[in-house]
């Protein structure tokens, strides 16, 4: 066996095992986005969300700022400039149902709430949280409940709106480091370990975390990033440069886009959402650029 | 079935002696031509096992006069070894080397070994021991510290150089560690930490105790501070000490050696170390992107050793090992790289990332990757492929054409760490004019 094959065949196996699911959700490259309307170029990407009414933000992490767009009919307007003093280090971006803002920001470790013109309304303050909280991620569901990943605990917090801690779900301390947490329709949890390259879920209701999967290093390299679609888990591998798609019992799925420079590759992709059209944006740091990609719907 | 079975044993041997001779066993009393013909089939005359060899081999009589001669050779019972027709293996040999010795010596392996000597488990038993016969006990090809010196240099001459050597060292590595393999313990040793040293070294002992700041430390690892292979530092602690340590201050950090919680740290993770070193510990968390063990679980103890360690700033192990703990797919890629990046391998990670913290992605020590490669390939400033700010990459109007445009740093399965397998392929990915 030459060596390149023996390189290759932890993911390439995935790959050949993978296509069947695959290519049902083929991620066409679409349209690549550079930079604001202004022609500032974006710099180290780590975030991109999407909301309803194809409300998209940008976190343009490496220029300290939020943009902000619309998703429409395929094409994306807009690129409204948000550059808060409370802002420094936007990391990751969510959308609450109401179209606010919610932005992790990495370096003051601390959660601010914007509203969907960009306008800074607060700092959500987790009321109940154990002492020393750290988020290290957090994700929005349908009712605006938070899910925050505390990465000292390691435990994820549930709030509800107004970020009173409703719920906490315990982590395993030893072994791992969980990176994202994601959360389906019916309220089970997901957390990702990075290190382990492994998903963890936890029933709605549950006080603590099991394993979904053994070590899936197989098919991903480092993931970093969790978002439930549709039935699936999407993984973003940020070391192994694509998305790993995982069904909700963990069985692999297949696995999209490549480690490149040329529009559709990634390179240290860091966070993804989708439209309702199918459509899936990419936040490729490496690459200093959003990407859309179709999923053909 | 049975009729079957028969035949195929009736045609092996009918098959003659050679083959039947190469696939079992050797025979270890082979019928003479003294013996009655029909005990001697094939008419082998008087010594075939062994002494008829030497009339050819004349050169053993210089090995038989060897102080250790392996039992077979001892007793010229060549075939015990050898097949004296043909072989599938080099030298005659009835089977591969391990296999060989393993029909007689087959106990030398333990059955269910925590650690097994690399020789051994490869079966390249030829490594250490000299087949036929040698100067030294069992065979050995060199004697003590000097045969183990054929792959552990670097181990052995740093025991050599050690200004504080540990006596059962300088006797023989046997002292500590098995040979073949260890059942009881890793690293082949006889025994764990720290049974193996209080085996020499009493923990209720007063000097013990004294040196030891009174702290029960009998059933703590010892080689968490100390390097059982002796050190420049007196006590045998590693080269790098941490002051407090040194300087036998045990109780800045933990409660006093009479507390029920002696051995508790007096605050839990990074809060610990901020009591000496706040201002350090301020500067990391300044930076926009901290590495998370920094802040996380057991914070700086999660890389570091709180007491002593080989490395200068106190890592628990070469940096190889302690990033690759959770980077491992990082430290595999170089492994399976044609291409070495020399830092991957020499656990200077800290060559390119700041381990603590950093305003750039990665973790990189530098925003501009060029002057960072340049620290090393210097290259670069009079010959290279244009890169710089002024270089746009043509795949990416973003990004300016740099070092890892076409490079991986941690290696790829292609050659001078391409991600692609020729340099064609590279090439046309940007100049697409010269694509064919």
């Amino acid at each position: 066996m030459s060596r390149a094959i023996v390189f290759q065949s932890v993911l390439g196996l995935a790959m050949v095992f993978g296509p069947a699911v695959g290519a049902a959700q083929a991620f066409r490259h679409q349209t690549t986005v550079y930079s604001d309307p202004k022609e500032g170029q974006l710099r180290r990407p780590e975030g991109v969300a999407c909301g309803a009414g194809g409300a998209v933000v940008v976190a343009d992490t490496g220029n300290a700022r939020l943009l902000l767009y619309t998703y429409r009919d395929g094409s994306l307007s807009g690129g409204t400039q948000v550059k808060l003093a409370q802002v420094p280090y936007p990391y990751r971006v969510q959308l609450d149902p109401k179209g606010e803002v919610l932005v992790l920001d990495e370096k003051l470790r601390k959660i601010v709430r914007l509203d969907a013109k960009g306008a800074f309304l607060g700092n959500v303050d987790l009321q109940g949280a154990p002492a020393g909280t750290l988020p290290g991620a957090f994700k929005v569901d349908g009712a605006g409940n938070l899910y925050v990943l505390d990465v000292l605990g390691p435990r994820v917090l549930v709030t509800d709106p107004a970020g009173k801690v409703i719920r906490q779900v315990e982590l395993p301390r030893e072994g791992a480091q969980f990176t994202d947490v994601a959360v389906d329709g019916g309220g089970t949890l997901y957390a990702v370990d990075a290190v382990g390259a492994g998903i963890w879920t936890a029933d709605k209701g549950a006080t603590a975390f099991k394993r979904l999967t053994e070590s899936r290093k197989d098919v991903m390299s480092f993931p970093t990033y969790l978002a439930f679609h549709q039935g699936k888990l999407y993984v973003v591998d940020q070391h192994g440069g694509g998305i790993a798609i995982l069904g909700s019992d963990g069985s692999f799925q297949g696995r999209q886009l490549a480690l490149g420079w040329s529009p559709g590759l990634v390179y240290y992709p860091a966070q993804i959402c989708f439209e309702p059209d199918g459509a899936v944006f990419v936040a490729d740091r490496g690459n200093d650029r959003i990407q859309v990609f179709d999923t053909g719907r | 079935m049975r009729s079957r079975i028969a035949l195929l044993l009736t045609l092996m041997a009918a098959a003659g002696p050679a083959v039947a001779a190469t696939k079992a066993p050797p025979a270890k009393a082979q019928p003479t031509a003294a013996a009655p013909k029909q005990g001697n089939p094939y008419r082998l005359k008087a010594g075939a096992e062994g002494k008829l060899c030497l009339d050819c081999h004349a050169d053993f009589e210089q090995k038989l006069a060897q102080k250790s001669v392996h039992t077979p050779v001892r007793t010229r019972d060549c075939v015990g070894c050898h097949n004296p027709h043909a072989s599938d293996h080099g030298k005659l040999l009835a089977d591969t080397g391990g296999q060989i010795c393993a029909r007689c010596h087959g106990a030398m392996v333990p059955a269910s070994a925590k650690s097994l000597h690399a020789p051994v488990s490869e079966g390249k038993c030829a490594s250490c021991h000299a087949a036929h016969a040698s100067n030294f006990k069992n065979n050995l090809l060199k004697g003590g510290a000097e045969l183990c010196a054929g792959c552990h240099k670097k181990l052995v001459d740093g025991i050599a150089a050690a200004k504080v050597k540990h006596k059962p060292v300088e006797n023989d590595c046997a002292t500590c560690h098995e040979v073949h393999g260890s059942t009881a313990a890793p690293s082949l040793l006889k025994k764990d930490a720290p049974d193996l040293c209080v085996g020499c070294h009493r923990p209720d002992g007063a000097i013990f105790l004294k040196k030891h700041m009174n702290y029960p430390v009998g059933k703590a690892r010892c080689t968490t501070c100390h390097d059982p292979h002796g050190s420049n530092k007196p006590g045998m602690l590693y080269d790098h000490v941490h002051p407090p340590v040194a300087r036998g201050q045990c109780a800045q950090c933990h409660e006093p050696p009479g507390s029920p919680n002696r051995f508790k740290p007096k605050q839990a993770g990074v809060e610990l170390c901020k009591l000496c070193h706040a201002p350090k510990i301020g500067e990391f968390t300044a930076k926009a992107r901290v590495h998370r063990p920094v802040l996380e679980g057991d914070a700086c103890l999660t890389c570091h050793g709180p007491h002593a360690s080989k490395q200068a700033g106190l890592p628990r192990a070469n940096l190889t090992v302690v990033c690759g703990e959770c980077h491992a797919d990082t430290i595999k890629r170089q492994k399976l790289s044609p291409a070495k990046h020399e830092p991957v391998g020499a656990g200077e990670c800290g060559a390119c990332h700041d381990p603590h913290s950093s305003d750039t992605p990665l973790m990189l020590t530098g925003a501009n990757r060029i002057e960072m490669c340049g620290k090393c390939h210097d290259w670069q400033r009079h010959s290279s492929h244009p890169i710089g700010e002024k270089v746009k990459d043509p795949r990416n109007p973003n990004r300016n054409v740099d070092c890892l445009s076409c490079h991986r740093a941690h290696g790829t399965e292609y050659a001078q760490m391409l991600p692609f397998p020729t340099t064609t392929d590279l090439c046309t990915k940007c100049h697409e004019s010269f694509k064919r």
